[in-house]
C-alpha cells in the first residue's frame, strides 16, 4: 500500500499497532483484524494526528509571526531558544503552564472558566471540518463548507461570555465590540462564500477544490469574492487592522483582561488556532487548497504527503499576508469598522455574487477564452 | 477656524487604494531590506567592537568608520594606571555624582598612604569629568561597557581591578577637553602661617618646599610672631593645581589667586 496522504499514514499506523498486539497475544489476532475495527482506530490515530498537528502548526504560526513581524521592523525576533527562536513559543506556553489561574472576586466562576475553553476547543472543531489532503475525504460532508463557517461564528458567543462574566468594563467592552464586528462581518464573508458555491456548485469543501484542479483560473472571476473575504477573516480573525475588540491601547487587553495563566493561553491559542483556519480557509476555497494546476509537472505532486505539503505551504503565505497587513495598517476606529463591513463590504460581496452567476452564464473568461470542464 | 479645516479635508479626498496601498509597499521595502541581515546585532554573539563587524556595516552602510568615531569614543569603564597615580584627589572633586572614593592602596610610605581612586558604577553617570580633570593622565574611559552583575557590591570597583582594565590594553576614550589653562596659582597670606608642614607632606606631587625664612626680632611694643620661621615655597610648574594644601591648611591661609 502505498503512503500518500495522512490517512494512509494512519490507517498503516492502526494496521501495524493491531497486528503488533495480534502477534503479542496470538488468540486475539483473529478478531483484531476485523477491517471496521482497524478503520476505527485508524480514524482515532488520525484525528489525534490532526489535533497534534494543528497545535504544533499554530505554535510554528505564532513563531512565524514573530519572526516576519521583526523582519518588518528591522529586527529579529526570536532567537534563543532551540534554532532561530524555534522554541520559544513552547517556553513560553511552559512558562504560562506554571502560572497561577486566578479568578477576579466578583467574576462569574462558570461563564469565566467555560468561556475560554468553549473557545479552544470549538476553534479545534474547525479542523475535523476542514480537509487537509485528499485521503480526508472518508470523513467529508455535503455541506463541509457551510459546518466549517458555522462552527467559526461559535467565537462571538464564547468572547462575550467570558467577557461578561469577569466583571469589568475593559472586557465588558471589548466583549461588545467584538459581537458587533463579528456580527458585521459574517455578512459579507457569506455573501463572498456564495460567490464560490455558485461558481463550483457545490457545499462540499473537497469539490470546491477538485473544481479549482481543473480549472486554474478560478481566482480570476472571483478576486473580488477573495478581497472581500480576506477582509471579512481579519475581522473574524481579530488581526490588527480589526483588533478593536483588544485595542491595547484603549481597552487594556479587551475581553481577556482579567485572564492570566493558563486561561489567557487558551485565548491566545484560540486565536491562533482561528488564524490557522481561516488561512486553510481561504488557501482552500479561493487557492486551489492541495492541489496545483494541471498543467504543473506531476512529480510536484505525487511524492508522499505532497497534497498537505503543498496546503500548508500554501496556508503559511497566507498568513504571511496577514503578517504583513498587521506590520503595515494602523487599527481603524470603531465607526469605520462598522461603516467598512456594512457599507463597503456587502456591496462588494454582493456584485462579486452577480460576477460569479454572469461568469457561470456564460462560461468564459474574455481574454483566457471558454472553459469546458467546469462544474456548476 | 475648524470649518476653513474641515473644508481643506473635504476639498482633497483621501484615495482609499493609496491609503491601504503606501503602508503595505513601504513595509514590503523595509522586509526586502531586512529579509537578509536586519540591522540588530545578535548582542552576546556579535559585538560592536568587533573588528570584522566594524567592517561589515562600514560596507554595508558605504560609510567607512574610522577611529575615533561611532563608538571609539564610547565612555564606558574606566582603566587606572595605579602606578602613576599621585593621589590628587581630583577626580573624587570633580565627581557630580560622588561616585568615586580615594581609598589606600599598597605601594605608599606608611606616613604618606597612597590613595586611589573606587569607583561605584551603581552611582556613576559615564560623565567623563574624572578623566577630564586628572592631571596625570592616569584615569581614562575604556569602550567596555559589561557591568552587569547580581550584585550591588560587584559595581564598586576598586583601583587594582580598574589597573587591570588598564594592563588589558583595551581601546582608550582619554577624555581632554580643550579649555583656557588654570591661570590660578595658589598663594600664601605670609602673616597668617604658622610654618606647620601640613600642606608640604600632602602635596601629591611634592611641589611644595618648606623653606627657612630669617628670624624677625619683634618690634618694641609688638608681640612676637607665631610662625615657627618656616614657610611654603611652592613650585607653579610641578603643581597640578589640586587644591589638596588648601584643604588640609589649618589657619586657612592658603588660597587661590594670581601672581600679579
Amino acid at each position: 500500500m502505498a503512503i500518500t496522504t495522512l490517512w494512509d499514514v494512519a490507517y498503516f499506523m492502526a494496521t501495524a499497532l493491531l497486528g503488533l498486539v495480534g502477534r503479542i497475544i496470538p488468540p486475539l489476532a483473529a478478531p483484531l483484524g476485523n477491517v471496521d475495527l482497524i478503520w476505527g482506530l485508524a480514524a482515532l490515530v488520525f484525528g489525534a494526528i490532526l489535533l497534534a498537528a494543528s497545535m504544533i502548526n499554530t505554535i510554528m504560526l505564532i513563531w512565524f509571526e514573530r519572526k516576519m513581524l521583526g523582519r518588518f521592523m528591522d529586527r529579529r525576533g526570536a532567537m534563543h531558544v532551540g534554532y532561530a527562536g524555534l522554541l520559544q513559543n513552547f517556553a513560553d506556553g511552559l512558562k504560562l503552564f506554571r502560572k497561577n489561574t486566578f479568578k477576579p472576586r466578583d467574576a462569574d466562576g462558570l461563564g469565566f472558566y467555560a468561556g475560554p475553553t468553549a473557545y479552544l476547543v470549538t476553534s479545534l472543531l474547525m479542523f475535523g471540518v476542514l480537509p487537509v489532503s485528499t485521503g480526508w475525504s472518508d470523513g467529508s460532508l455535503p455541506l463541509s463548507m457551510l459546518l466549517a463557517l458555522v462552527i467559526f461564528s461559535f467565537a462571538p458567543l464564547f468572547i462575550f461570555i467570558s467577557a461578561w462574566s469577569s466583571n469589568n468594563k475593559y472586557s465588558l467592552i471589548g466583549g461588545m465590540r467584538s459581537a458587533a464586528q463579528m456580527i458585521a462581518y459574517e455578512v459579507p464573508i457569506l455573501l463572498a462564500v456564495v460567490a464560490v458555491v455558485v461558481v463550483s456548485g457545490s457545499f462540499d469543501l473537497n469539490t470546491i477544490v477538485n473544481e479549482q484542479r481543473n480549472f486554474w483560473f478560478w481566482t480570476l472571476p472571483l478576486t473580488l469574492a477573495m478581497i472581500v473575504f480576506v477582509t471579512g477573516m481579519l475581522a473574524e480573525m481579530e488581526r490588527i487592522p480589526f483588533d478593536l475588540p483588544e485595542a491595547e491601547a484603549e481597552l487594556v487587553e479587551g475581553w481577556n483582561t482579567e485572564y492570566g495563566g493558563m486561561l489567557f493561553a487558551y485565548f491566545m491559542l484560540a486565536d491562533y488556532v482561528r488564524a490557522l483556519a481561516g488561512s486553510i480557509l481561504i488557501v482552500l476555497l479561493f487557492l486551489g487548497g492541495w492541489t496545483l494546476p494541471s498543467y504543473v509537472p506531476a512529480a510536484l505532486t505525487s511524492f508522499p504527503l505532497a497534497g498537505i505539503f503543498w496546503l500548508m505551504l500554501k496556508t503559511y503565505l497566507v498568513f504571511g499576508v496577514f503578517v504583513w497587513i498587521r506590520a503595515a495598517l494602523p487599527r481603524v476606529r470603531t465607526d469605520q469598522l462598522l461603516r467598512i463591513g456594512w457599507m463597503r463590504l456587502i456591496p462588494l460581496s454582493l456584485a462579486s455574487v452577480v460576477i460569479a452567476a454572469a461568469f457561470v452564464l456564460v462560461k468564459c473568461v474574455p481574454v483566457l477564452g471558454c472553459v469546458p470542464s467546469m462544474g456548476g | 477656524m475648524a470649518a476653513d479645516v474641515e473644508q481643506k479635508g473635504r476639498s482633497k479626498p483621501e484615495n482609499p487604494f493609496l491609503i491601504i496601498g503606501k503602508p503595505l509597499a513601504t513595509a514590503a521595502r523595509q522586509f526586502a531590506k531586512s529579509l537578509i541581515r536586519p540591522s540588530t546585532i545578535v548582542y552576546p554573539f556579535e559585538r560592536l567592537e568587533d573588528p570584522k563587524f566594524r567592517e561589515e556595516v562600514a560596507i554595508r552602510s558605504g560609510r567607512p568608520i574610522g577611529v575615533g568615531q561611532v563608538w571609539d569614543n564610547y565612555r564606558g569603564v574606566h582603566a587606572l594606571n595605579v602606578n602613576t597615580c599621585i593621589s590628587c584627589n581630583l577626580c573624587a572633586f570633580s565627581c557630580p555624582d560622588l561616585c568615586i572614593d580615594m581609598v589606600t592602596v599598597p605601594g605608599g610610605d606608611p606616613k604618606h598612604p597612597k590613595k586611589c581612586p573606587q569607583i561605584d558604577y551603581g552611582k556613576c553617570s559615564y560623565c567623563g569629568f574624572c578623566s577630564d580633570a586628572c592631571p596625570e593622565g592616569c584615569l581614562s574611559m575604556t569602550t567596555r561597557y559589561e557591568l552587569s552583575t547580581p550584585k550591588r557590591a560587584e559595581m564598586v570597583y576598586s583601583p587594582q581591578k580598574m589597573f587591570e582594565i588598564y594592563q588589558r590594553k583595551l581601546p582608550m576614550n582619554p577624555i581632554r577637553l580643550e579649555r583656557p589653562a588654570n591661570e590660578d596659582s595658589i598663594l600664601l597670606d605670609v602673616p597668617l602661617c604658622i610654618g606647620c608642614n601640613a600642606c608640604a607632606r600632602d602635596c601629591p606631587t611634592e611641589c611644595i618646599t618648606m623653606l627657612d625664612i630669617p628670624k624677625v626680632a619683634p618690634k618694641p611694643g609688638e608681640k612676637p610672631a607665631k610662625r615657627i620661621w618656616k614657610e611654603p615655597v611652592i613650585n607653579d610648574s610641578d603643581c597640578v593645581r589640586c587644591g589638596t594644601c588648601i584643604s588640609v591648611c589649618p589657619k586657612e591661609c592658603l588660597f587661590w589667586g594670581t601672581h600679579s
